[in-house]
């Protein structure tokens, strides 16, 4: 086996390209799945009659397929039917000509809202219900209550497990690639298919995900401990 | 539409004997590299715990995917460099157990340990105290709790692996995942919708069944054991969520 070390420095310059790209992906689907998660929370907890039972089913089944399936019905099958319905309908677009970076961030936007649902339910369920009566009676209106008040509290006890789903995201989307996206797994396979050189390449591509899990995971434990600063004694050493 | 998805489920079916395949060797092989990297954790070497903290780090950040590819590429040439062992032709299982070993380990290996720490240690003293030897005290005491507080997590990782194992289709393995990407392929997309609905569909049962299943085992081990109250479930932290 030979493993080169300036081949792996020239596969990891290329596939630092990439970076951006599963950066981006990482960054818009977790925001949509950040908000529609605790749009799902917030309806599971109350039981509204009807959305809940689909969030339900909703959470299980994102949760109980694997995300390369997700992506072959979303990715593989969605355009189709869409152009059928956009050819009966006589609507304009061609779904042939999106951009497949929307399929990923769908696939993954989707994927991760189960996850972080679940999240949210387990931290909503941490605050006082109290405290939203309270807010109520002091005028708050309940989104009011629930953006100011058991939002910020709820998040703060998430954060190690928000961490966690943010560091699974950034390793999940190294699937991108199976949509034709250049993200740094998708480069990585380019450049092993023209070289030759899978090993190098991937050996690459694994301290890319390495550096980069590592830096997220760094970051959420400073946030962490900013966030839960009020919970130390006031004598403890400055951060 | 339904017709066609409830026909490709009986053709996908009997694929799933391969998924249990790698499910069961990548546990059993697996829990071998927990044991002993939970052993050098709790080492009093330095050089131990940094290699079995470091092992488990590396493993934590590293898509499986790119494990695989790793594996499937690598380990080839490196059998073939070191010790002129071919496996070039060898059955793609392998490889796919190979990976989920090698990420198994370090994440069960957390499991474990969380689990082991959970653990109130004076029973351990109390019972060599009572006459129990070592071993005895550690099989009959430590062991079953040890167990206990393993069940959610175990059932966590059997589902991740459930659901991470599809991806050895890539490599070319042919489990239930890699037959519903060969029959699209051999009707060349026409079904693509109904094929992955009826994979969709097998998974989602055994995800719930395996969940069951945890469940059912959790509370029939629950009975007889009293918990040490510091431990909470360490659903988060590994990467099996």
């Amino acid at each position: 086996m030979k493993v080169s070390f300036s081949a792996i420095l020239a596969s990891f310059t290329s596939a630092l390209a990439g970076v951006p790209v599963t950066l981006k992906i990482v960054a818009v689907s977790f925001l949509v799945a950040f908000v529609l998660g605790f749009l799902m929370a917030v309806v599971n907890k109350n039981r509204v009659p009807v959305l809940s039972q689909i969030s339900k089913v909703f959470i299980s089944f994102m949760r109980g397929t694997p995300i390369i399936v997700q992506i072959f019905l979303i990715y593989n099958s969605l355009p189709s039917l869409l152009n059928a319905v956009f050819v009966t309908f006589g609507v304009p677009i061609d779904i042939f000509d999106v951009d497949p970076i929307f399929y990923a961030i769908a696939v993954f936007a989707l994927s991760e809202t189960a996850i972080l649902a679940e999240i949210f339910r387990a931290a909503l369920n941490g605050v006082d219900n109290g405290q939203l009566e309270a807010a109520e009676c002091v005028g708050l209106t309940i989104p009011q209550g629930y953006l100011h008040i058991i939002l910020p509290q709820a998040l703060a006890s998430a954060v190690p497990v928000l961490g966690n789903a943010v560091t699974d995201l950034i390793k999940t989307t190294s699937l991108a690639f199976s949509m034709s996206i250049l993200d740094v797994t998708g480069i990585a396979k380019i450049q092993g298919a023209a070289s030759l050189d899978y090993i190098d390449a991937y050996l690459a591509v694994a301290l890319i995900y390495l550096i980069l899990v590592l830096i997220f995971e760094n970051a959420f434990k400073l946030l962490e401990r900013r966030l839960n600063a009020h919970t130390q004694p006031l004598n403890a050493p400055a951060r | 539409m339904l017709d066609t998805i409830l026909s490709y489920i009986p053709k996908l079916l009997p694929y799933l004997s391969v998924t249990f395949e790698y499910v069961f060797f990548s546990l059993l092989f697996g829990s071998i590299l927990a044991v002993l990297l939970v052993l050098m954790k709790l080492s009093t070497s330095r050089i131990a715990r940094a290699i079995g903290y470091g092992y488990t780090t590396l493993m934590r950040c590293i898509p499986s995917l790119i494990l695989l590819f790793l594996i499937f590429y690598g380990l080839p040439a490196l059998l073939k460099s070191t010790m002129g062992i071919n496996i070039q032709n060898a059955n793609v299982i392998i490889f796919v157990i190979a990976a989920f070993t090698l990420f198994l380990g370090a994440s069960l290996s957390e499991v474990i340990r969380s689990a082991y720490n959970g653990l109130d240690h004076g029973q351990y003293e109390a019972a060599v105290c009572v006459g129990l030897t070592n071993l005895q005290a550690f099989r009959r005491i430590m062991l079953p709790q040890i167990f206990y507080l393993m069940i959610p997590n175990l059932g966590n990782t059997v589902q991740y692996l459930i659901k991470e194992g599809s991806l050895g289709y890539i490599i070319g393995l042919v489990d239930v995942m890699g037959k519903a990407y060969l029959l699209n392929s051999n009707t060349l997309g026409a079904y693509v919708l109904q094929i992955y609905l009826a994979l969709a569909l097998i998974y989602w049962a055994i995800s719930i069944l395996v969940e069951r299943v945890f469940a059912l085992l959790e509370r029939r081990f629950e009975v007889g054991y009293v918990v040490s109250p510091s431990y909470q479930h360490d659903d988060g932290k590994k990467a099996t969520a």
